[in-house]
């Protein structure tokens, strides 16, 4: 059968983009091998699973949709106010979202942003697996509930706060908190107007749109609290509850029987006196050598140490309970002024610390 | 959900890891696993246990799935560190008689069909609750946290004056269909909720859904068969009704047969080996009831993933060798590297094959023998399994895949329901079971799948 030639200005439109298209492809195999090597050369424990993944995405875009839906709304209605009907229109239109542009342009690799939406994922996975311990007393109230009938307001304000606190996080809640600390918050927003200032294109009063835009994010800055932050509720909760001797690795069992993550972590970081992230970091390497260093700074005996190993190596599997069981003994035995010769760094300045990793751990 | 009407069973494990004192059922479980009490404990999750609580020095909890000859038990391990060694308290046993459980099974209550969700704690305290729940009580949801379930809703009592909530805690159990209000709003509404468990098996609290009982029969008490989610839930309910019993009957069959308690006239420990038979054959039966809602159910599909006919067959034989060995039979099953891909859901592909090879075994002679054949033509993928047995008449090759209705009537055990199930279920994945056989000449059934 013979060939039909192809129509000349066909061929002439589709050389150049093909050539182009197979230029680019070939860039593409060339990161994704880099990609592809980078991942293989990863540390295991360094390596997020299929759920950690899935729930960072979706904190990303959740966090994203939040900052996002609430500067269209209120930017469309200072355009509105000021005369710029199209322009408002235009800002109110959600029909595409600006999450996966900042997802491509970078914030998802900013190391600060990342950090924070991965330890706060994984601390959540981390509650849901947690195989909890039910009171031998089936008519004792659970920790929290019963905290927040305290007879000390303080604590009793606390553990309400954290129930609720804790309740909004699970339920999702579209009343709309991005739940990060005051800089990450203060970060993304700025990087959400950013993105819609783009997504405008440059048609239009750009100015007035910058100054809607600028306006909507300072009202949404104004009025983020980070103190109704989860993880801030359960510091607060742990500053008042501020257990100490044989309080304090009751209190860290219980959070953990309890399927309470976070206040386990709060508790941890009020005892060490470190931030809840030092503490929170601890808890979640699945190593557990740190935190087997920083209970026995806070001298916890033995059987509280092999009680919180046996709690989070049940909900993880990827921690190797075996192994804890061979170094439990030794772990013992630290001495609690060696433990914390050893944690020292913990209590460096953050600035600090990070200036020294940045050269190269020489501490 | 554990049996928690079955006493629990102790055994003391010593340092290096020998079962030392041990009850009746873990003695013979254990002695079913190879081992003998005095010697080393021959359950490895139970030794695992055992070893871990002594090492750690510390209680652990686990829910383990031990095998037992053909049958699979749930337990609730606690291995508590004692003298050196280690004892063990054992709850729970739950046979599954070689059954996965449903993916979901126990959310048969609807919770998931349910418009919002709650959580309490073993006390009934609410610990989570959707905000919107809270908005159609008119609350604010700090004013109901940590507070009772009952200050959040009025319960209503059912047809025979029972709250099925109450009745689910004190039976550490889930629950559907509790008619209630929610205080501060005048729409009725159901709950549904399923029990969360602890490391130890211990009842934890609820898990529960909230929705409006907005269809006027909704809050009849009498259930019509026509609403599917009633019907899933009345599965589930027979499921239980009878399995606990059932389960009881034998565990106590079992250890009087074991003469636990002192000997016995030889005819009586006969009966309680008769009465445990029994009891497991009914077991069995329970399972094919709660097949048969599930494929006879409007609009029920099987999930098509991506499974190897091979390996499924390797694995349906290796779970019958206990049984085939009993009898002598060999079964000639694919070698380790055939391979036969297809499209269908592995866990009912699974059943299909286990109920096909055991049945193959059950009607093959003694010291016979059972082929497993993989074919592929075209785009179907196909498993043959044949038997020695004494064939199947032209005449009843259509019957016995209908209801109650068995290869041959005159042998015992198996309740007729398997090769109906077996061939919906296999309809259900696009493809079919045929037989092909006749009398005095074994049978050969014929599975087949869409091939991939």
């Amino acid at each position: 059968m013979a060939m039909e030639p192809p129509e000349p200005s066909r061929a002439g439109d589709g050389a150049p983009r093909l050539l182009a298209c197979a230029a680019a492809a070939g860039r593409r195999v060339g990161n994704r091998l880099q990609d592809a090597i980078d991942d293989l050369l990863r540390a295991d424990d360094a390596r997020l699973d299929d759920r950690q993944r899935a729930a960072v995405t979706t904190t990303f875009h959740a966090l994203v949709a939040i900052v996002e839906g609430d500067l269209r709304e209120h930017g469309a209605k200072l355009l509105a106010g000021r005369g710029d009907v199209d322009g408002a229109a235009g800002l109110a239109d959600a029909g595409k979202s600006v999450s996966p542009r900042l997802w491509r342009a970078g914030l998802a690799r900013d190391p600060a942003f990342m950090h924070e939406l991965i330890a706060r994922a994984r601390l959540d996975l981390l509650t849901e697996v947690l195989p909890g311990a039910a009171d031998p007393d089936p008519d004792r109230a659970s920790l929290l509930p019963r905290l927040a009938e305290h007879a000390d307001r303080v604590v009793a304000d606390a553990a309400m706060a954290a129930l609720v606190a804790d309740n909004r996080r699970r339920a999702g809640d579209p009343g709309a908190r991005t739940d990060l600390p005051g800089e990450l918050h203060h970060m993304l927003v700025w990087w959400v107007a950013a993105a819609l200032r783009g997504q405008a294109g440059g048609d239009g009063d750009v100015a007035g749109l910058d100054r809607a835009l600028t306006e909507a994010a300072q009202r949404n800055l104004v009025v983020h609290d980070e103190g109704a932050r989860p993880e801030a509720a359960a510091m607060r909760l742990a500053r008042a509850l501020d257990a100490r001797g044989a309080a304090l690795p009751e209190l860290l069992i219980e959070a953990l029987a309890d399927r309470r993550a976070a206040l386990f972590a709060a508790v941890l970081a009020h005892a060490l006196a470190v931030p809840f992230e030092a503490a929170r970091e601890l808890m979640l390497d699945r190593g557990g050598e740190r935190l087997w260093l920083a209970c026995r700074a806070l001298d916890l005996p033995r059987d509280a140490i092999a009680r919180i190993g046996v709690m989070l190596a049940e909900a993880d599997p990827r921690r190797d309970l075996e192994r804890f069981a061979d170094q439990l003994d030794m772990v013992a035995a630290i001495s609690v002024e060696t433990a914390r010769a050893a944690l020292a760094p913990l209590w460096l300045r953050p600035d600090y610390r990070a200036a020294l990793d940045a050269l190269g751990g020489e501490r | 959900m554990s049996d928690v009407a079955l006493p629990p069973v102790r055994g003391t494990v010593d340092g290096e890891g020998r079962l030392i004192t041990a009850e009746p059922r873990l003695a013979e479980l254990n002695a079913r696993a190879g081992g003998a009490v005095g010697g080393a404990l021959a359950i490895p999750q139970l030794a695992t246990l055992a070893r871990l609580a002594r090492r750690l020095g510390v209680l652990i909890s686990r829910a383990v799935t031990v095998a037992d000859g053909e049958d699979d038990i749930e337990l609730w391990v606690r291995a508590e560190p004692e003298d050196g060694g280690a004892r063990l308290t054992l709850t729970g046993w739950r046979y599954r008689a070689g059954r996965q459980p449903e993916v979901g099974e126990g959310a048969a209550y609807a919770t998931t069909s349910g418009d919002w969700t709650w959580e309490t704690d073993a006390a009934l305290r609410i610990t989570h609750l959707s905000p919107a729940l809270a908005v159609r009580a008119g609350r604010e949801p700090d004013t109901l946290l940590g507070k009772s379930v009952t200050q959040l809703f009025d319960l209503t009592q059912d047809a025979d004056g029972g709250f099925p909530l109450l009745a689910a805690v004190a039976e550490q159990r889930g629950f559907a269909d509790q008619r209630a209000g929610v205080r501060g709003s005048n729409a009725p509404y159901l709950l549904d909720a399923e029990p969360r468990v602890d490391a130890a098996g211990r009842f934890a609290g609820f898990t529960g859904s909230a929705r409006i009982a907005d269809e006027p029969g909704e809050l009849e008490a009498t259930p019509t068969p026509a609403r599917p989610d009633l019907t899933a839930a009345f599965g589930v309910q027979i499921d239980r009704a009878l399995r606990t019993p059932l389960g009881k009957i034998v565990a106590n069959a079992d250890s009087i047969h074991a003469q636990a308690d002192g000997p016995l006239k030889g005819e009586y420990a006969e009966y309680a080996s008769d009465i445990a038979t029994a009891g497991r054959h009914l077991m069995g039966l329970v399972d094919d009831l709660v097949d048969l809602q599930f494929v006879e159910r409007e609009g029920f599909t099987a999930a098509a993933e991506d499974i190897d006919l091979a390996d499924i067959a390797r694995r349906a034989s290796g779970l019958l060798a206990v049984r085939a060995e009993g009898r002598q039979v060999r079964i000639d099953r694919p070698a380790a590297a055939d391979t036969l891909p297809a499209t269908g859901e592995f866990r009912r592909a699974l059943q299909i094959m286990v109920n096909l090879v055991a049945n193959a075994v059950r009607y093959s002679p003694d010291g016979g023998m059972v082929w497993i054949r993989l074919e592929r033509d075209g785009p179907i993928a196909a498993v043959i399994v044949a038997d020695q047995g004494k064939g199947i008449a032209t005449e009843d090759q259509g019957r016995i895949f209908e209801k109650f209705e068995r290869v041959d009537p005159s042998e015992p055990g198996g309740s007729g329901l398997g090769l109906y199930i077996a061939r919906k279920l296999a309809r259900a994945m696009g493809g079919d079971i045929v037989v092909d056989s006749a009398p005095g000449q074994g049978a050969r059934f014929v599975l087949t799948l869409p091939a991939r």
